[in-house]
């Protein structure tokens, strides 16, 4: 029965296409799995081998990786809501209702951008727990700590400017909380929150700058930290253990 | 003579070496990476991260697939809801907004904290203990005892404001704003917003990493663990704080009498 399948395989396997795509077969050996780690684009992040002990969930909770999982969920269904959404005062709000009554699967694909963002503030804010208890910033890992304040940051600063896109009235009013902040920054405050809004009062200018901020300007800026972020945990020797 | 094995020098170079590169010794952290301790990376790490992935991305479907994303009316400026709320992860700098001046609470307080943040590395660089929860033993009631001094003080102080922001007629008492303004040098701002905030928010890690010195010994890694314990659960307990018990005129409620924020419009149901 299974012969005729069984066949296929074997004959897709033989064939030009498939050699052309994956030049080997299952890494078996200590050798080509070594092999299959650092001449893929994908899996060269990774060193060859880790000690043990990183490996451990009870150890790092996992919650970096999940971290950066979660970053490019965002990424991805993010640029699908780009298609459907424009940072206007007349069709903001319309582009949105109509991803969740109009396009097809729209409703699901901004349901899956709102709560990985979520999980994202959640995961980065464990994440950083756990590198602060197991001491994981001591040197030589110093930088590498102060690159993660930055990404913390930056994570909430994509959360909350991806907050007013939906331009309803809990997007506006949660938004004009930051505002009253920034305005009452000591001595510079009218000029960081022009800069930062755009006006002195929450309108298209602040919808169009936080979509700016939101789609481009951040996630360049946190892409870039990732980056920096995954280097060095290799250049610092990897993750952290008990010396 | 016999000649050595591999490739041969050319004639008249055979001083020369070949190097790659030459990277002193301790200019690059070496770890110390024993045969018996590692583990190849396929299969053993990627397997983790392809269940880990894939758990994730159905919970993720699962989740969505439930639960919708909130959208209320078109926004309007002249319907402001009562209470206004930040996203959550906001809601603890707004719960601070409530106790000090606006400046000091939304921008100062969370610069500082960054900023002291992201020193800790260089303030607290013993190596000992790296790679263990909580260093050892001692670190680990260093962040027990924490996590409650700071639990009850915090939610110990909310509820004090709480308290002595209302009006007491019978004893005379004409609530906290009132009072300030009559008896205090510089009314309601300097005092109430500035000295008492300022003063809490520097003894308080101050007494706390004194006792946890007096208590359990210990050197800059423990305190640490005190000061960043103290953040941790500061966060968490204003963020609960301000998402669950807050509502109309940020007023105090108990989470299941919490009225619905009052809107001009009707929310979706
Ligand atoms: C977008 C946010 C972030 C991503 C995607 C990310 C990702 C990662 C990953 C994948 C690791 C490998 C080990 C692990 O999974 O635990 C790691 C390690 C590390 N992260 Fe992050 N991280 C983020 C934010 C942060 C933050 C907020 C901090 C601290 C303030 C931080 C500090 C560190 C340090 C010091 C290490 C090395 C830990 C060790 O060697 O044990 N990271 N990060």
């Amino acid at each position: 029965m299974l012969d005729i399948p069984l066949q296929v395989w074997e004959r897709v396997k033989a064939g030009v296409l498939w050699k052309s795509l994956f030049r080997h077969g299952y890494p078996d050996s200590r050798k080509n799995q070594s092999l299959a780690v650092f001449t893929n684009v994908f899996l060269h992040l990774h060193p060859v081998k880790v000690r043990r002990h990183a490996l451990a969930i009870p150890y790092t909770w996992c919650m970096g990786g999940l971290s950066f999982f979660l970053f490019l969920v965002l990424t991805l269904t993010g640029t699908l809501l780009m298609f459907y959404y424009r940072p206007t005062t007349e069709w903001a709000y319309s582009d949105i209702k109509d991803l969740e009554t109009v396009v097809i699967f729209g409703q699901l694909l901004r349901n899956m951008h709102r709560w990985a963002a979520h999980g994202m503030v959640i995961t980065v804010f464990l994440h950083m727990i756990r590198v602060f208890y197991t001491g994981s910033y001591k040197p030589p890992r110093e930088f590498n700590w102060v690159v993660g304040t930055l990404l913390f940051f930056f994570t909430i600063l994509l959360s909350y400017t991806g907050y007013l896109l939906p331009w309803d009235q809990l997007a506006l009013w949660a938004v004009t909380v930051g505002y009253e902040i920034a305005r009452a920054t000591p001595a510079v405050g009218d000029e960081v929150s022009f800069l930062l809004f755009g006006g002195y009062q929450l309108g298209p200018n602040a919808l169009l700058r936080f979509y700016v901020l939101h789609v481009v300007a951040l996630p360049l800026a946190t892409g870039f930290l990732i980056a920096i972020h995954f280097w060095r945990i290799r250049k610092d020797g990897g993750i952290s253990g008990p010396l | 003579m016999t000649a050595p094995r591999g490739p041969q020098p050319f004639p008249g170079q055979e001083k020369r070496l070949r190097l790659l590169a030459f990277v002193r010794q301790d200019s690059v952290v070496r770890v110390d990476k024993r045969v018996e301790d590692t583990a190849m990376v396929w299969p053993h790490l990627l397997v983790i991260e392809f269940i880990a992935a894939m758990i994730w991305s159905l919970g993720l479907f699962v989740i969505s697939a439930l639960f919708n994303a909130p959208l209320q009316d078109h926004s309007t400026v002249d319907c402001t809801p009562n209470p206004s709320k930040a996203p959550w992860y906001l809601l603890n700098l707004q719960e601070l907004l409530l106790h000090m001046d606006k400046g000091l609470a939304g921008v100062v307080v969370p610069t500082v904290w960054l900023v002291f943040m992201a020193a800790i590395p260089y303030i607290d660089r013993d190596r000992s203990g790296i790679g263990h929860w909580f260093t050892n033993e001692i670190g680990r009631r260093v962040t027990i005892f924490s996590t409650i001094f700071t639990g009850v003080i915090v939610s110990g102080l909310i509820a004090f404001d709480a308290v002595i922001k209302q009006k007491y007629p019978a004893i005379g008492w004409p609530g906290y704003a009132e009072f300030a303004s009559q008896y205090f040098p510089g009314g309601r701002e300097l005092i109430p917003n500035y000295v008492i905030p300022i003063f809490l928010m520097l003894a308080l890690p101050f007494v706390l990493v004194q006792l946890v010195k007096r208590l359990f010994g210990g050197g800059t890694r423990e305190w640490m663990i005190a000061i960043f314990t103290g953040f941790v659960v500061t966060y968490v307990v204003l963020t609960v704080v301000g998402t669950s018990l807050r509502g109309p005129g940020m007023d105090l409620y108990a989470p299941w009498s919490l009225p619905e924020t009052h809107q001009c419009f009707a929310p979706r149901p």
